[in-house]
This record gives structure tokens, C-alpha cells and sequence, in this order.
């Protein structure tokens, strides 16, 4: 063989192994588009139902809870008289269904045909997609590692002074300790191991340098999570409503940022501490990278965070920090199920900077026992401007502006929202239990609304007329009355 | 100017000019400013839709045709016009 015919050989070489590796990608995207949940799903729904719902945004289902006695062979029996699919059945909500229809009728026109049907259907409605963006970054700071001395029980987290939620001192124009009195509440505990907080959001970058000790991961002695109608989920790191056979990994942002507040690993000379030094960060993924979500998709990932507790998993509390105008009766049956599974569901009062009593905004609104709603607070201890209120339906306030927390690709940025006020509030209710481990939801929603501290500024706007306390709320301190 | 900006605002322009049975030489910039949202949604949701609460920044993009005002909203990812005939809309994401 002489020279020439070498290199004609090697660039044959090349290009099949570039020509297989194409194949191989455009493999992986078929299979992603074609996964097993969308499969086992849609089993009769053509690819092209399936591209318009997944690439445009379309909502093809309809959530329908059918009366108490109506069989599942009859839920069968009805869906298929009108040419439609029973795609899922939420195990927590007993007679809640996902139906898909297969004629691609207008979603409304599919919800009402099943209301009509009043003698077996108790409600039906739209399965709404859920929307969000990635946002602007302000300020994303890269992972600052060093050592700083230690002092009167701070953590040694650089970025700490800049957490003016946890110990504020007054700087940058804010007011000395208007805070949650963290360094208060550490004394007695800094969290726990064995408290499970679930981040229903854009899923939670669990490879982050500063979350990853902290992350959940389903122990070997509990079963992958398995539904009849979706199949088996890869929830070894969490769920992911958007995707059964991927991790709940963040391509967003928020949800990482609302881990972090929580419970970014405390103490351990990198970046923020969360108020829990140490917990354990379930992520329930929801909202896909561009922001795409569904209420069908929020129902599955509680219904998930159920059946984990169901399973042995000790998981207490839902953060949840997004919310709507609009109301939808199986979210809220959803949610009444974890309250009957004793988990706490914290929820933003929303950013409009109006009156919940008079406009709604849910998940928040929903008027259930394990509901917390949150409204925001500027480092002034005022409420926020755009913080939502109500004195009958926003429970209490908690620092939400300009919040340092963790960010992708182990970032760290400042942002301000009622959806950074929720998961302080969800922060401190895992402490109570690391403190109290066997504390009721009940008492422990009692506990974080009757240890606040009662500001002036926000009489009449929410209803404890106050800021969460973690030390108060773990009994180190006598209830302050800043406004006496 | 950012050209994701500007695409934004050709995009916004073109869908008014549709919406209005238009052509877009009837539509007038009125003018784009930064601005900060009350959500993820951009302060305009559509019906039924929820979205992280979270302050976002984006921009505000206003147009005149046919005697009346109208409002699009935008960031890096997407194009909304709000408040058209009492309804929200997503036009890009």
C-alpha cells in the first residue's frame, strides 16, 4: 500500500466515524422526542400530536375527576366513547384523571363536554401550561473560596455578609436586625439531614459546589418511583415531571436559587449558606428549560412527593414558589392530599403588589390546612412594592429583595420576588423539625405563624401582621414587638 | 443596540400590523424601554398560566396605530403583547 492510498483510507475512516456519530445523534433525538413517558403515555397518539405539544407549547389534555364509585373500567369505558385517551390517573386524588384527546378538539370545548356529564364527573378542565423565561442575570458571582476567621457563631460562607435575610447589619441601607435571626436559631440547630424540603420548580442544579452535599438522593432500600400510565422515572437525584427518563438537573435558574435559600451547605468556606446549614434539597421538576410547564405536570410531581412519603421518604415540606391568576380544583385537591399526607405547602403571594383578598393569585389563595402563603419584604423591614398582601388570604412575610443565593453553573446572583420570600419560609419550617422531628404539619404551620415578629409596616396586610422568626420558632427567643 | 432587541421589535411590529389588518408602515414606534416584570410571565400571562415570582427584566416596546396605544413585552427568550382587547398573548418564546 503506498502513501497516497494511506490517507485515502484514513479520510474514509474519518468521515464514517463523523457520518456515525451524526446517526447516532439524530438516534438520541428521536429518542428523546419519542421517550418512553411520551410512549407510554400517548400510546395511540401520532408523532405529529406529540411535536405540536412538546416544540409549540399546545395543551391537549384535560383534567377530570370523576365521582367517587366510578370505576377505572368505566373511566375507560366513557374516554374511549368520545375518542379519547386515559393518559394518567393522579394516585393522591381519588378519581383525578389526565385525558387526552385524540381528535385535537379545542381544550375547552374537551373540558366542557366532560363537566356536562354530571352524573359520573365532578369537575373537569383545562390541563393549563405553566410559562416562565430564563431570566436576566444581574450579577452572577463565580464560587469564592477563602477562609474568613470565624466570629460570635457566623458561618465562615464568604459571601455571608451580603446575606442580609439571615444577619443583617444594617448595611446598604438596610435596618439592623431586621432578619430571620439565623445566627439566633443556629445556636440551638443548623438543620438536619433527615428533613426532606421538596423545590417543586425548574428543577435544582444538584452538581452545585455549594448544594451538593445537601441534595437529596433516593435511598437504596426505596423503589424507583413507577406509575401505571407513565412508566418508570429516573429519580435517583429527584423528579422530573417534563421528562420520566432524565434527572431533575436546572436549566433555568430559579429553582436552584430557591434550593439555595434553603439550604446551601452551611459553614463550608464556599459562597452562602442556606438557613438550614444542612438539610436535604429534593428537586420536583416542573418547568422545562424554556420556561414550558403544565398544572398537569405540578399535580404529577406532588403526587410524586406523596407516594416518596408514602415510601418512607421524609419528606415534610413543598416549596412552591410560582403561582397564577387562574384556579384549578385538581391542583388544589392535589395539594389538599398532601395535607393529608402531613406536608406543608409554601406558596408565594405573588408580585403585582395588590390585594390577594380582592384578586387571587394560586396556589396561594387555596384556603387548605397545610397552605402557607408568603408575601416579601425589602431589607428595611418593609413589604416589598411588589409584594402582594391580604390580610385574610397572605399568612406572613419574609425577606424577598435582593437575595444572594446559589445559581447555575455554580453561580451565585442577587434576586427579588415573593418567590425568594417562600423558601425562607420553608427554610425555617425545616428547622423546626430538625429541632422537633415529630412535629405535626398541623403544629408546625401553628408554630411558624405564631413566632413572628409583628412589624408596624404590615398591619392590616398580612394576617400574623408579621416577619418569620427561625429563633423564635425554635423557642430561643420571647416574641419581639418591634412596633411597642 | 442589542440585534435580539431589535429582531424583538420588527417581530412585535409585523404581529400588531397582522392583528390590526395593517401594513406595517401604519404602525409607529412609539419607543422601547428597560423595564422590570412582576414574574417570569412578564407580567402578562396568558389564561391559565403560572410563572416563577420572580422580578425579570426585559423591555417594553410601544406602538400607535389606528388612534390607539399599544404595549409588547419582551426579554431575551420572549414576546408578549399584553393587555390586547382585555387578553394577554404569547407571540415568540
Amino acid at each position: 500500500m503506498n502513501r497516497n492510498n494511506i490517507w485515502i483510507h484514513v479520510a474514509i475512516a474519518v468521515v464514517l466515524i463523523t457520518l456515525a456519530g451524526v446517526l447516532g445523534q439524530i438516534s438520541r433525538w428521536k429518542t428523546s422526542l419519542n421517550g418512553p413517558r411520551v410512549e407510554l403515555s400517548r400510546q395511540s397518539v401520532d408523532h405529529l400530536e406529540i411535536e405540536t405539544w412538546d416544540l409549540q407549547g399546545e395543551a391537549p389534555e384535560v383534567l377530570v375527576r370523576f365521582k367517587s364509585g366510578v370505576t377505572l373500567n368505566e373511566i375507560r369505558r366513557l374516554t374511549a366513547e368520545k375518542n379519547d385517551n386515559l393518559s394518567d390517573e393522579i394516585e393522591s386524588v381519588a378519581g383525578l384523571t389526565v385525558i387526552d384527546d385524540l381528535d385535537n378538539a379545542d381544550a375547552q370545548i374537551v373540558a366542557n363536554q366532560y363537566s356536562s356529564m354530571t352524573d359520573t364527573v365532578e369537575y373537569a378542565e383545562i390541563n393549563y401550561q405553566i410559562k416562565l423565561d430564563d431570566p436576566v442575570q444581574k450579577s452572577v458571582f463565580q464560587v469564592r473560596l477563602g477562609r474568613r476567621e470565624p466570629s460570635a457563631g457566623m458561618p465562615n460562607d464568604p459571601m455571608f455578609a451580603d446575606q442580609w435575610a439571615l444577619n443583617n447589619s444594617g448595611a446598604n441601607g438596610g435596618k439592623e436586625r431586621a432578619d430571620l435571626d439565623a445566627l439566633e436559631a443556629w445556636t440551638h440547630t443548623k438543620g438536619s439531614d433527615e428533613v426532606v424540603v421538596a423545590v417543586l420548580d425548574s428543577g435544582v442544579d444538584f452538581t452545585h459546589v455549594d448544594l451538593i452535599e445537601n441534595m437529596w438522593v433516593r435511598p437504596a432500600n426505596v423503589p424507583a418511583y413507577s406509575d401505571d400510565e407513565l412508566g418508570t422515572f429516573n429519580d435517583i437525584n429527584g423528579y422530573n415531571g417534563t421528562d420520566a427518563i432524565r434527572d431533575p438537573m436546572d436549566d433555568n435558574g430559579h429553582g436552584t436559587h430557591c434550593a439555595g435559600i434553603i439550604g446551601a451547605e452551611g459553614d463550608n468556606a464556599i459562597g452562602v449558606t442556606g438557613i438550614n446549614q444542612k438539610v436535604r434539597i429534593m428537586p420536583l421538576k416542573f418547568l422545562g428549560r424554556g420556561g414550558y410547564g403544565s398544572t398537569n405536570d405540578a399535580i404529577e410531581a406532588i403526587n410524586y412527593a406523596i407516594d416518596r412519603k408514602k415510601n418512607g421518604v421524609n419528606v415534610r415540606i413543598i416549596s412552591a414558589s410560582w403561582g397564577s391568576t387562574s384556579r384549578s380544583k385538581a391542583l388544589e385537591d392535589t395539594i389538599r392530599a398532601a395535607a393529608d399526607a402531613d406536608i406543608l405547602f409554601v406558596a408565594a403571594a405573588g408580585n403585582d403588589g395588590s390585594d390577594n383578598d380582592r384578586r387571587a393569585h394560586y396556589p396561594s389563595n387555596y384556603d387548605l390546612p397545610n397552605v402557607i402563603s408568603v408575601a416579601a419584604l425589602d431589607r428595611g423591614d418593609q413589604l416589598a412594592s411588589f409584594s402582594n398582601y391580604g390580610l385574610k388570604t397572605v399568612h406572613v412575610a419574609a425577606p424577598g429583595k435582593d437575595i444572594l443565593s446559589t445559581w447555575l453553573n455554580n453561580g451565585y446572583r442577587e434576586a427579588s420576588g415573593t418567590s425568594m420570600a417562600t423558601p425562607y419560609v420553608s427554610g425555617v419550617a425545616a428547622l423546626i423539625i430538625a429541632s422537633d422531628p415529630n412535629i405535626t404539619m398541623k403544629n408546625l404551620r401553628a408554630r411558624i405563624l405564631g413566632a413572628s415578629d409583628d412589624l408596624e409596616g404590615l398591619k392590616g396586610k398580612v394576617q400574623t401582621e408579621g416577619r418569620i422568626c427561625a429563633a423564635n420558632s425554635l423557642g430561643n427567643i420571647v416574641k419581639e414587638h418591634s412596633h411597642e | 443596540m442589542n440585534p435580539t432587541r431589535d429582531k424583538l421589535v420588527a417581530r412585535a411590529k409585523t404581529d400588531l400590523a397582522e392583528r390590526l389588518k395593517l401594513t406595517p408602515n401604519d404602525v409607529r414606534e412609539l419607543g422601547v424601554s428597560d423595564a422590570e416584570f412582576p414574574d417570569m410571565a412578564l407580567g402578562a400571562p396568558e389564561s391559565g398560566e403560572m410563572s416563577a415570582q420572580m422580578i425579570s427584566s426585559g423591555w417594553r416596546i410601544k406602538f400607535g396605530a389606528g388612534g390607539k396605544n399599544y404595549e409588547y413585552r419582551a426579554d431575551k427568550y420572549q414576546l408578549r403583547l399584553h393587555n390586547f382587547n382585555g387578553e394577554n398573548h404569547v407571540i415568540e418564546s
